[in-house]
């Protein structure tokens, strides 16, 4: 392995990360708040970044397994370094709970070990949810968009952080392709602070909230998540950015390109829409049969906000949907294991590779029916190369082993089983809030500090896709073999 | 740049290597997924799996909005098509790779009617090289710049007058040259006043031609010799059949040995003059039975490049004086010095480079890619606003990997050093490593520097929506 580039690299990504927390280091001076754990922060990754980024490698080349490398060690270190302001103030006095937190905001999981929000320093509640937006879209894209190019490598770097089974650059440099999609995200981000502000949130709760949605990401300032905004106006706007950050960004360079045709044919946001709607009805229906809510519209904007919520792995709450009808609950916990599309903020296994795994078991069957048929899977009018069927079907595989050893390692703390499966799925899909203990009115402070770093680690595994941060567990990686 | 390179093979590899450092933005289209693919993971650009020749496709890429069009796929006939499908697009500048000899005499008409800016044939210019080589003894690799008045040659340094541990600064060299790289290991190195010369080093010197011809002369270069008399080709694929027309027009005693009894048939009617042999190049009997002993030159132009080293290797062994082996792929090149063969020659390269020439327009006047495409050296003409311009060279930073290796002022060629002051309108030929490339564009426009300079270029990029 070439140890300099990597180091390099990441010196870089630290030093970016530094100049990122100008940001709530700006907001704590506004509100008069105590500035110093931005700064010693700052001063911490300035100079770590620096003294790095002198490092040179043996050669300018980056292989496969360099940028694989700096994508998991990056996202380790940023979550690392980005602890040190809870820390340095106090407001999470444990290393562990912080690592925690940090990462739980940079992979746009939302699960949190704060008991009360409400009353803790401003500029570290932006802090916290400025994770979500630098996370979303991915941190080293924006760093490979705004710094310069690092060559050949950045496109591996690029694939091995942005979700989907198949990663497309939209133009022919990487460097663009990062442009075009931070275009879209900034955009949509923007979009949203003003319809939010426009409402009850004054602006400070807009951005953080529009961080918290467009990244999917679920950090809120508030103790009771966004049931403490009552105006169906508020809800509607957030429903509607959280399913629009879990479409597939390529599709808005498409539609800006003014090839909206493109959209109403692409089989995945199809399938996305409809697993929503389906749904969203499905709940409000069991919702208006059992009478939970008053109203036919306060029971669709419940039932919407919080299938958005799951579905797209954001995980903000309006109500406590733990106390909802079993049927309820059951297609909730379902729509934990969908995810977003394919290049969208959201996590999960992603709408695509569920597509390509139905199309698989579609052509199973009319295989037993031909066997001597030639059977292509085939996405979009186009054939998916079966390096990408087998790779997706491995991951669903992984997806669900983990799921079970990890349910197994929780279940040693003594909780319940629903507990134990909703918190696995819940932070290994990146969502946040899963059931029983881990509801969206709780949170996982309870768990002991083990289980807090298996939850860390199941957050990174879900962000990164898995394959990338298990590479690190297979020996022959690190040997160079 | 916006540019399409249709057809994922060798020579279009190598044309989106070469593109893509520099700041355009490269398409590929190929119909093989496997071709792409190998692409994709290696360069910074964009591929597209279809046929190239299809209209919709070429449309849907926005061909005719594209600065340059090359068509580089296995057929003639698509290359044709392609280049002039995209120029009735309206793509500004087209190039069709066609190589087929049967089409050689028509290339003008091709052009004129068809509406093709540039046709690439490597074959025919890989035989042109290796004909000046073999009937004028001139260098291989001997590159004329600034209309012939500065050379750039390879050197074998067991053939400088070498003590051990000769350091640069130390060797006597005339003052109208310099040695611009060293090739050492299969790597390039720019060389320093402190660097040591070992003997099995190849150098490239840079300097005013009568110079370097003096000083190739006075050091006894092997190469400088008679022209060769009898050529022995082996394989008579298309560079065989070139190399063997241009060798016949000069007289030379041609034999050509073809494994196919087909296309023996067709060189023994299109080549009268050449004996064509009906075997196997390989076979160390039949060699012997033609003679190879007494041959002056062999050149193996097969379709392997295994084969050509290997049997280059078995010629030198024979005694033959001059030989050539022809290696498209770049895999080998770190070895071939090692071989002891006088010359590997890398068709991809030599039409690369030229494609690369005419691509760059007035600015760059001259360029050729050196050792598998890793270094360039091109021939720029400096403007009033160069960042270059001005200053003198040491205090410019230039980056290790690039050294100005003779300066054209008014006619006269200087071998600049540190204090040495460039101006607008002189020719520079520069040596540069293809890693360094990017930095050409900074010295030879002007642009706002620093990382706010790349934030702003950014910006400018954003706006711009033919950039995105």
């Amino acid at each position: 392995m070439n140890f300099g580039i990597i180091i390099k690299v990441l010196g870089t990504l630290l030093l970016f990360e530094s100049i990122v927390l100008i940001g709530p280091l700006g907001i704590s001076l506004y509100y008069g708040e105590s500035p110093y754990p931005f700064l010693y922060t700052i001063v911490i990754l300035m100079l770590s970044g620096g003294a790095m980024s002198t490092f040179s490698g043996h050669s300018k080349k980056m292989q496969a397994r360099e940028a694989l490398g700096i994508v998991t060690f990056g996202w380790i270190l940023v979550s690392f370094f980005g602890a040190l302001p809870f820390i340095f103030s106090g407001t999470i006095p444990n290393f562990v709970d912080a690592f925690f937190e940090t990462v739980s905001g940079l992979t746009t999981t939302g699960a949190t070990i704060l008991v009360e929000i409400e009353g803790l320093p401003k500029g570290i509640l932006f802090w916290r949810s400025l994770t979500h937006w630098l996370g979303g879209m991915g941190i080293l894209v924006l760093t490979l968009a705004i710094l310069p190019a690092l060559g050949v490598g950045a496109f591996r770097i690029f694939k091995a952080e942005s979700p989907g089974p198949m990663s497309d650059k939209l133009v022919p440099k990487v460097k663009d392709t990062a442009k075009i999609l931070y275009t879209a995200y900034l955009g949509m981000t923007i979009l949203q602070i003003v319809l939010l502000y426009l409402g009850e949130m004054n602006l400070y709760e807009s951005m953080v909230h529009t961080f918290g949605t467009v990244g999917t990401g679920g950090f809120s300032t508030k103790d009771g998540s966004i049931g403490d905004y009552q105006s169906s106006y508020t809800l509607w706007v957030i429903t509607f950015f959280m399913i629009a950050a879990g479409v597939n960004f390529a599709l808005y360079y498409n539609l800006w390109k003014g090839k909206w045709r493109s959209l109403f044919k692409n089989s995945e946001l199809r399938l996305y829409l409809s697993i929503i709607v389906v749904a969203g009805l499905l709940i409000t229906t069991n919702l208006l049969v059992t009478t939970y809510y008053d109203g036919f519209f306060e029971t669709l904007k419940q039932a919407f906000f919080q299938t958005a919520s799951i579905t797209t792995t954001t995980g903000y709450g309006t109500a406590d949907f733990d106390q909802w009808p079993a049927f309820s609950k059951a297609v909730l916990f379902l729509l934990m294991f969908v995810g977003g599309s394919a290049g969208s903020t959201g996590g999960g296994i992603k709408i695509a590779r569920l597509l390509i795994l139905g199309l698989v078991i579609r052509r199973e069957v009319l295989r037993l029916l031909h066997p001597q048929a030639y059977l292509p899977v085939t996405l979009n009018g186009k054939a998916v190369s079966s390096n990408i069927v087998h790779a997706v079907t491995g991951f669903f595989f992984l997806y669900m082993l983990i799921i079970g050893f990890g349910t197994l390692l929780i279940s040693l703390e003594g909780v319940g089983l629903v507990t134990a499966v909703s918190s696995v799925a819940a932070t290994l899909g990146n969502i946040g809030p899963g059931f029983e203990l881990v509801g969206p009115t709780q949170n996982y402070s309870q768990f002991s500090a083990p289980s807090k770093m298996l939850f860390s680690l199941l957050m990174l595994f879900g962000r990164l896709e898995l394959f990338t941060v298990f590479l690190f567990f297979i020996p022959s990686f690190w040997k160079g073999k | 740049m916006e540019i399409i390179i249709v057809g994922a093979g060798k020579l279009g590899y190598k044309l989106a290597e070469a593109f893509a450092i520099e700041d355009n933005n490269v398409v590929m289209v190929d119909i093989k997924s496997s071709a792409l693919d190998r692409a994709d993971s290696q360069l910074d650009v964009l591929t597209v799996k279809g046929n190239g020749a299809q209209l919709s496709l070429l449309s849907s890429l926005k061909a005719g909005s594209k600065d340059l069009l090359v068509a580089v796929t296995s057929s003639d006939e698509a290359n044709i098509l392609i280049a002039s499908t995209a120029k009735r697009l309206g793509c500004k500048k087209v190039a069709a790779r066609v190589r087929n000899p049967e089409y050689s005499n028509q290339i003008d008409f091709v052009k004129k009617e068809m509406n093709i800016d540039y046709i690439a044939n490597p074959e025919q210019e890989t035989a042109k090289e290796i004909s000046k080589y073999l009937i004028k003894g001139k260098a291989l690799h001997m590159e004329d710049f600034a209309e012939g008045r500065v050379v750039m040659t390879e050197f074998r340094a067991k053939n400088l007058p070498l003590a051990k541990n000769t350091v640069l600064k130390d060797l006597d060299l005339p003052s109208q040259m310099l040695i611009a790289a060293i090739q050492r290991d299969g790597g390039i190195i720019i060389p320093h006043g402190d660097t040591i010369i070992k003997e099995s080093d190849l150098v490239y010197i840079i300097g005013e031609k009568k110079t370097v011809n003096n000083y190739c002369i006075e050091c006894g270069k092997p190469s400088i010799k008679r022209g060769a008399k009898k050529v022995m080709i082996l394989g008579g694929g298309k560079a065989g059949y070139y190399l063997a027309k241009n060798l016949i027009k000069s007289g030379v005693q041609v034999k050509i040995v073809e494994r196919s009894e087909e296309r023996c048939r067709y060189l023994a009617e299109e080549l009268p003059a050449a004996l064509i042999i009906h075997g196997d190049g390989t076979d160390n009997h039949l060699l012997r039975e033609e003679n190879i002993g007494e041959t002056d030159a062999l050149v193996s132009l097969t379709g392997s490049d295994e084969e050509n080293l290997l049997v280059a290797l078995l010629a030198k062994k024979h005694g033959v004086e001059k030989v050539i082996a022809k290696v498209s792929r770049p895999n080998y090149v770190p070895i071939i010095e090692q071989l002891g063969i006088d010359v590997a020659i890398n068709p991809v390269l030599i039409i690369a480079s030229e494609i690369l020439r005419y691509t760059q327009g007035g600015r760059v006047a001259a360029l050729s890619l050196l050792l598998g495409g890793e270094a360039e050296v091109i021939e720029i003409i400096t403007q009033e606003n160069s960042s270059i311009v001005g200053k003198p060279l040491k205090a410019l930073n230039l980056p290790k990997g690039l050294i100005v290796g003779a300066v054209v002022k008014n006619g006269d060629v200087i071998i600049p050093d540190g204090n040495t002051v460039i101006g607008p309108d002189q020719r520079l030929i520069i040596f540069i490593l293809q890693s360094e490339v990017k930095i050409l564009k900074k010295l030879f426009y002007k642009t706002r520097g620093g990382i706010f300079g790349e934030l702003w270029d950014n910006y400018k990029g954003l706006r711009d929506p033919s950039s995105i």
